[in-house]
Order: structure tokens, then sequence, then C-alpha cells
């Protein structure tokens, strides 16, 4: 009984003296466990998804798998295997945090506000906020919705824009895009703002899309990046390294193509400032790495 | 450990007046939704007591209806259900004038009503008969004495469970985010968003909750040992000065 109590103590004494050392960087638990683990959000096609072999693809997890995967497995050394982990909008900062996922790709905006908690990667896709609306609707922009309901995305970044940049608009905020599409189809609102990309998935996976417009400039910027844990420098080079790379060898525009092309899952044209943006982040990234991040929209 | 606690965000920029707002959209809610859910409680308690066994079906279908429909749906049938039978110029003017809480406050108040119900019913049935009767004898009408005798009793000794229960409407209240209603939890969640400081935002919303129950409850507790009716209820504890 004594030995056992005296084992039991030194056991939580080496616990207690492994947590009190240096904490493990995410590269070397990379290297370590030969795994990168990813928080995606799956109900969110093309980005990811579940296809019919049950598999989690899409656009942001090719990026992950084909390009920083890669650029890892060379730094370790070793082969890295990818995890994909749920994550919300709710939930993808404290994944973060508490360490149960390595980076976030899915449709996370880079804001001021959020590389408080997390630091982002370059850029990996341009859009913007524009609206949804019945086709033949007197709603064309931004110029158009004040005094009239909008609905909005909880938690959606173009909510707080809209408000500040028209006051008089009536913001009706829920949850899901079910619910505010719900409310647009059943006129409990009159548009439905989001970002356009994500409007346009919407559209397309409507029953009847031809019923439905997307319309305005976008009146935000919405440059989603990957986030990590902060005070990372040496993995998030590796990660930019990565998606550097995709844009420089063109394989990028060849998977946008293939994801948000007119044959894809959710048609989303490249604009050519889009192009020239991601260009131009992955040659300054060249130029100074270690230093160059993504651009923060606000 | 690298997080960077940071509680300057609920009162920096809006967090303050979005907190402030939840907080009074909560209470106007569950207050409103609480009259309704006294009176709709009420209402079919008694009835299930009623000697006419349509009015005693009434309630019973109306009690075993919501206490066996989750709120979340039954909020979602006043938001987005029962609108579209209404002419489109009223459906319009409602959506401009805050149908989203009038909404999340009646399908609130009637969910809780048929629960209070309950509750009140078995105030009412633990009377005993004779005392009834001698309301009766004294020559009272049969509603005289609902009204008079049976009600004032049951009301009283339903104070603790219905405590319980006005907690839970409180509490529920945070399901009308669901349909865009700016509440307490709706304006964490928005902090959260805006300043990405999940912590601080969500530990401001947990403990403006517990303030405000731990006052209910406190306002309750003094109800009940000032109507305490002397000599009729076992008493717990140093209660009874």
């Amino acid at each position: 009984m004594k030995r056992l109590l005296i084992s039991c103590l030194a056991l939580a004494a080496a616990a207690l003296s492994a947590g009190a050392a240096r904490a493990e960087t995410t590269l070397e638990k990379i290297a370590r466990t030969g795994t990168l683990t990813i928080g995606t959000r799956t109900g969110s096609p093309p980005f990811a998804y579940v296809d019919k072999q049950n598999q989690w693809v899409g656009f942001s997890i090719d990026l992950v798998e084909k390009f920083i995967v890669p650029a890892l497995s060379k730094k370790v050394g070793k082969p890295v295997k990818v995890e994909k982990k749920e994550s919300t909008p709710a939930t993808r900062i404290p994944l973060l945090t508490s360490n149960a996922v390595d980076v976030i790709a899915e449709t996370m905006t880079d804001t001021k506000e959020r590389r408080e908690s997390v630091d982002f990667s370059l850029t990996f896709f341009y859009t913007g906020a524009q609206f949804l609306v019945k086709k033949g609707s007197p709603i064309t922009g931004i110029d158009t919705v004040a005094g009239k309901r909008v609905a909005a995305q909880q938690g959606a970044t173009n909510a707080r824009i809209l408000r500040e940049k028209v006051p008089t608009v009536q913001l009706r905020e829920f949850p899901d895009q079910p619910a505010a599409f719900q409310a647009l189809a059943q006129g409990q609102v009159q548009a439905y703002t989001n970002d356009g990309i994500q409007l346009a998935g919407l559209k397309a996976k409507a029953p009847n899309p031809n019923d439905w417009a997307i319309v305005g400039a976008f009146y935000s910027n919405e440059p989603y990046g990957m986030a990590m844990r902060k005070n990372e420098p040496d993995f998030r080079n590796l990660v930019n390294q990565g998606l550097a790379e995709a844009i420089e060898s063109g394989k990028y525009f060849e998977l946008y193509e293939k994801y948000f092309g007119p044959k894809g899952e959710v048609p989303y044209p490249l604009t050519s400032e889009a192009k020239r943006l991601l260009q131009a982040a992955a040659a300054e990234f060249r130029k100074t790495p270690g230093g160059a991040l993504g651009s923060p929209g606000k | 450990m690298n997080y960077r606690f940071d509680w300057s965000v609920l009162w920096s920029g809006q967090s303050g007046a979005w907190l402030l707002h939840g907080v009074l959209t909560t209470l106007a809610m569950s207050a409103l939704a609480w009259l309704l859910a006294l009176f709709l409680g009420i209402l079919a308690g008694a009835l299930r007591t009623a000697p006419l066994a349509p009015l005693r079906a009434l309630a019973t279908g109306y009690v075993e209806f919501f206490r066996n429909v989750p709120l979340l749906v039954w909020m979602f049938f006043w938001y987005f259900a029962a609108p579209p039978l209404l002419a489109e110029n009223l459906r319009d003017w409602l959506f401009d004038h805050g149908a989203e809480f009038w909404a999340g406050t009646m399908a609130l108040g009637v969910y809780h009503g048929a629960r209070f119900s309950e509750m009140i019913r078995a105030g009412i049935q633990s009377i005993p008969k004779t005392q009834f009767e001698a309301a009766l004898s004294t020559g009272l009408s049969t509603g005289q004495v609902y009204r008079l005798v049976v009600l004032p009793i049951a009301l009283r000794l339903i104070i603790p469970p219905l405590t319980n229960e006005s907690l839970n409407l409180l509490k529920n209240s945070s399901v009308a985010l669901t349909i865009g209603v700016a509440e307490l939890t709706f304006q964490t969640r928005q902090i959260e968003t805006y300043t990405a400081k999940a912590f601080e935002a969500l530990t401001a919303g947990t403990l403006i909750y517990l303030v405000l129950c731990l006052t209910i409850a406190a306002v309750m507790a003094r109800v009940e040992r000032r109507f305490a009716i002397p000599g009729m209820i076992a008493r717990v504890g140093g209660a009874e000065r």
C-alpha cells in the first residue's frame, strides 16, 4: 500500500514537472506524431464537404493536402498525414487555442480582431459581402437597402459593416444559413447578406436556383485565411510556403477552376483583381519569408 | 496556455450597449412570457380539475401537446409557419415592427403555460376534498370556492416549483436567438464574434444569467415566507422566525 502511494506521488510529480516544462510547438508535435490536425467545416461546399465515398474533400482540404502537407513533410523528414475535425464559427478559435487542431482551413475571414487571438496565413480566397434576393426585387445593392429588412448570419462580419454603412437598415440575424434563407423565402426579410461565395453556394443548392439573384458589388472585403495559434512563425512560414507554391505554380488556379469553375460544385468566377492580389501576396512572401501575412480586410 | 485575457472588450466599443440591450430584451421577453404562462397555466390547471369532461379534455390536449413539443420547434412555428397565414400587408407591418420578439414571447409563454399548469394542477389536487366541501357548505358557489379558497392555497403551495419553472423560462428565452431576437445570449455571441474573445463574452453572459436567476430566486423565497400558511407547511431549517 505504501509503495503504491509512493509510486502514485512520483507519477504525479512527474506529470506536474512535465506540465511545467515548455509547451511543445506545433511543428514539434507534427514531427513527433506525423499528423497535422485541421479544423474544417464539411457543410460549406466546395471548400469542404463529404463526397459519395464518405471522404472529406474540397478546395481548402486540397490546398492543405496537396501543398501544405508536402512542405511540412519535407521539413520534419517524414510523411505527414492529415486528420480532419469538424469546426464551426463558434468553435474554431477555441479548437485552436486548446490545441485540439493545428490549422483552421475553412471560410474564415482574416480580421484585425481575430488576429489578437490567432495568426493567419496568406489569404487563400477573396470574396466580399453581397445580397441574395428574389429575382425582380427592387434591391440591387447596398444603396437600395435603407429601411429594408435584411437577414444576416450571426457571427458574420458583414452584418456590422452593413449597419455602419446603412444605419437605417433593419438587420435580422439568424444562427445559420437555412434559417436566414427560410426567412428570405417567406418574406420575413427582403434580402439576405453574406459573402458572395456563400450566397453562390446557397443559390446553387436551392430547389429553383433561377428564382434567386445575387446583387450588388462587394461592400466589404472578406479575405479567407487559414488560422493558426499565435507566435509560431516557423509553422506559419511552412503553411505560407505551401500556399505560395500553389499560387506560383498555377496549380491554385487549376484547383479554383475545378471547384468554382462553370462546371464546379458552386460556380464563382475568379476576378482578375483577386488573381492579382493572390499573386502579389505570394511574391511578397517570397521576398520576405517569415514576414508576410495575409491582408486583413478591416 | 498562451491565451491573453482582455476583459475590457466587454465595455469598450459597442459591447456594453449590446449587453445592456440584451439584458433588457431578455427581461422584457421573460416577464411578458411569464405573465402569459401564468394566465394559461392557471386556466388550464383549473380546467383539468373541472367537473365537465370536455373542458378537462381541452386542457389536457393543450398540456400534452406543448409539454411534448421541443421549444425550438414551437418557436420556429410561430416565426416561420404562422405568419404566411396572415394577409401580406399585415405580415409586412409585423415584420417591420418586431415580429420576432412577439413570436418568441408567444412561443415561450404558451410552452411554459403548459408546464405551469401541471404544477398548478398538482397544487390544486393536493388540497383535501373536505376543504372544498367545507367551503361549499358555507354557501359559496363552485366558482367562488375555486377563486376564494382553492386557488389561493394552491398558489401558495406551488411557489417552490413555480420558482424553478420561472428560472427555466428565463433561461429558455435564449432559444429565441434562433429566430433572430437580440437577447442576452445573442449579444454575448455577437461580442464574441466581433472581438474573438469567446471566454470573456461567455463568462459575462453566464454571470448575468446567474445574477438574474439568483435575484428571482431570492425574491421568490421572500414571497414564499411572506405568504406561508401557518401550520400548513412543514418548516425546514430556520425559515420560521
